[in-house]
């Protein structure tokens, strides 16, 4: 029972952050249909700009917010040099695009701050501090990941929901000719959901580099690990990504915990494959994922 | 440079070469495709050989993401199926390569059957995913079995070209001699090679000439139009994928009989994926032609790029692997940006150019 609550707690943790990545792919999906195979490198310059600016000295919440606003404006830089001049051309291009886009600023990354690991900057509370809730035993770290992840998820709804700026994303979403003819600058919002989708990766990238408390550029492998999250939710779900990327993280962990010992030479490792394995059952039962738009044809 | 003749006929819309200009061209190609390792030095003799693997491994992606539209980010899963099979079926039961290549072919095609009815729920990105899934799962398939495939620590390849006897190995990487014409492992391994991408390559051509290959584009462009037009979009899907994944693994086995000794990850893991989408992007989606110029020139501009890249200011502080591929990147978002019908796409830019020459048009 200790061991279940305890895999419980971790695996939400591990869920938070695999929520966060998730909702970065399905902001811009749900803009431009886009599938942006290069979030996770995005997930590592955040993290690895917040370990700059933490160095340079600034406060950690203001270090946090810088990091968030440099990722998002490095998003919404490529979104604006690259990927502007692909509207109108098919879809799929612009998605492999996007795979060649990872590994420029991959290399990028590389040639500023270099292949090694860092520890990851201090934290204003312990960095090994704990909180005892009955028998489970929980990192402050693990705690805040959740608590980030809900914040920004609170703050995107009611972006998206309760703002203008919110109504003429969901306007692009739907349909950009249309929205274009109501005089919504569809090219601006593009860059504003770059941003956001940005300042999101980098929030996950933080929180990871806290748990397992370090920094690399391999950050970003994180990322191939969320895909999971995003299918099972469904593609333009937001909230279903969210519930995905929990429910998975959860899944991935007891599956750590109970089935790995089980099945020897196989089990090893097992948990990492886990939610892929959960992801394909899925889709075979609901192709669109938990919450997706089922597309209807009509002939 | 004249085009081809007005087509009047059906039998000449089939014609694989329709003039004589088409065929001395081709002559002079296969002159230089015969004559490369007598040429060629070590170094560029390898890089012959990878070129040829990647021509099998792209003409397979070419079937499934450029006729039949289905985007697969799998495709290094079927070519470490091939090539692991290659290498437990040569330790295990010492089979002879020209049994193992096919077999090869036949595992990696059983497998991608297997995922084809996915393909039938899922479209697009969806598809995309649960291909990056079958990935992991091979490669975890591959680390758990270690008594079989050695996990970790790779597993070498025995090329045998007879059952092994009890005096002599047969291997068919020892150097040979046929009268005058005196040929070594890689020299030979490249003729073989040369043999099955152009095999590759025409059974590829064809299959864009037959009603199969059509049924695919018609699946690619409408899928729901196809099947109102009598197309079975299910059958063509899982068709697609048998064929592409059966090329996938005998270029697999190529690249294990080439590099000798294979481990499961660097070389098949996602970027290897990315690398034979990069290669079906660079020479034009849809075609063979396409397929072929973009492997070889992915594979023959790889080290040109290392050399390079050593002469760069910012990329000198990247490894090799990483400097060609940044300079790759480059090139191909350039070519998404610029020139999406790839290589392709220049050549008959080029040709239009010299025909209306002196006009502009």
């Amino acid at each position: 029972m200790e061991q279940l609550s305890q895999l419980l707690a971790s695996g939400l943790a591990l869920g938070a952050i695999y929520a966060l990545v998730a909702l970065g792919f399905v902001v811009i999906y749900r803009a431009s249909s886009v599938f942006n195979f290069a979030q996770g490198e995005l997930v590592a310059f955040g993290a690895l700009s917040m370990y700059s600016l933490a160095k340079l000295g600034l406060p950690w919440p203001v270090a946090v917010v810088a990091a968030m606003a440099a990722t998002g404006l490095l998003a919404s830089g490529v979104e604006r040099v690259i990927l502007r001049r692909m509207v109108g051309r098919p879809v799929f291009v612009t998605i492999i695009l996007t795979l060649f886009i990872g590994i420029l600023l991959r290399a990028a990354m590389t040639i500023v701050w270099g292949p090694e690991t860092r520890g990851m900057m201090a934290t204003p509370w312990e960095p090994m501090a704990t909180v005892q809730l009955g028998s489970v035993t929980l990192l402050v770290n693990s705690l805040s990941a959740v608590a980030a992840a809900g914040l920004a998820l609170a703050a995107f709804f009611l972006l998206i929901r309760r703002t203008r700026l919110g109504v003429a994303m969901r306007a692009t979403s739907s349909d950009q000719e249309v929205a274009l003819a109501l005089g919504i600058p569809v090219g601006r919002i593009f860059g504003v959901t770059w941003f956001v989708a940005g300042a999101l990766a980098a929030l996950a990238g933080i929180f990871l580099g806290m748990y397992p408390r370090m920094v690399d550029i391999n950050l970003g492998f994180i990322a191939l690990r969320a895909f999971p999250a995003v299918i099972v939710g469904g593609l333009d779900s937001p909230g279903g990504t969210v519930i995905a990327g929990l429910l998975l993280g959860v899944l991935e962990l007891l599956c750590q915990g109970y089935i790995n010992p089980l099945l020897g030479d196989f089990g090893h490792n097992l948990h990492a494959v886990f939610p892929y394995v959960v992801m394909v059952l899925f889709l075979v039962v609901r192709p669109y994922g938990l919450f997706g738009t089922h597309d209807v044809e009509r002939v | 440079m004249p085009t081809r003749a007005l087509v009047t006929s059906y039998e000449q819309e089939l014609q694989l070469f329709p003039d004589r200009w088409h065929r001395i061209g081709l002559l002079l190609f296969a002159v230089l495709l015969l004559g490369w390792p007598l040429l060629a030095n070590g170094h560029w003799l390898t890089v012959g050989n990878l070129a040829l693997v990647a021509v099998v491994g792209s003409v397979g992606l070419m079937i499934l993401t450029g006729f039949a539209g289905q985007i697969s980010m799998g495709h290094a899963a079927f070519l470490a199926l091939g090539a692991y099979t290659a290498a437990i079926l040569g330790e295990r039961l010492a089979l002879p390569f020209w049994g193992v290549l096919p077999i090869s072919g036949l595992v990696a095609a059983a497998v991608g059957l297997a995922i084809g009815p996915f393909a039938l729920r899922l479209r697009g990105l969806y598809l995309a995913i649960v291909t990056i899934g079958l990935l992991f799962l091979v490669s975890h398939l591959l680390h758990s079995f270690p008594d079989l495939t050695h996990g970790v620590s790779g597993i070498s390849v025995p090329m045998y070209s007879w059952f092994p006897g009890e005096t002599n190995d047969h291997s068919f990487l020892s150097r040979s001699q046929w009268g005058p014409l005196q040929l070594d492992g890689d020299q030979k391994l490249y003729y073989l090679f040369l043999l099955l991408a152009l095999g590759a390559t025409w059974m590829g051509k064809n299959l864009q000439r037959s009603h199969t290959g059509r049924a695919m584009m018609a699946v690619r462009d409408n899928d729901l139009a196809a099947s109102v037009l009598g197309v079975d979009p299910a059958r063509t899907k899982v068709v697609a994928f048998g064929i592409s994944s059966f090329l996938a693994g005998v270029a697999g086995a190529m690249f294990a009989f080439q590099q000798q000794f294979i481990t499961i990850e660097p070389p098949f893991d996602l970027h290897m994926s990315i690398e034979y989408i990069a290669m079906i992007v660079l020479g034009g989606i849809g075609t063979v032609f396409g397929a072929v110029t973009g492997a070889v020139a992915f594979v023959l501009l790889s080290p040109l790029a290392e050399l390079l890249g050593r002469h760069l200011p910012l990329l000198d502080q990247l490894s090799s692997a990483q400097q060609s591929s940044v300079l790759f990147a480059v090139l191909l978002i350039g070519f998404l940006v610029f020139e999406p019908l790839g290589l392709l796409g220049l050549w008959l830019r080029t040709k239009r150019y010299f025909l209306s020459w002196p006009f502009r048009y």
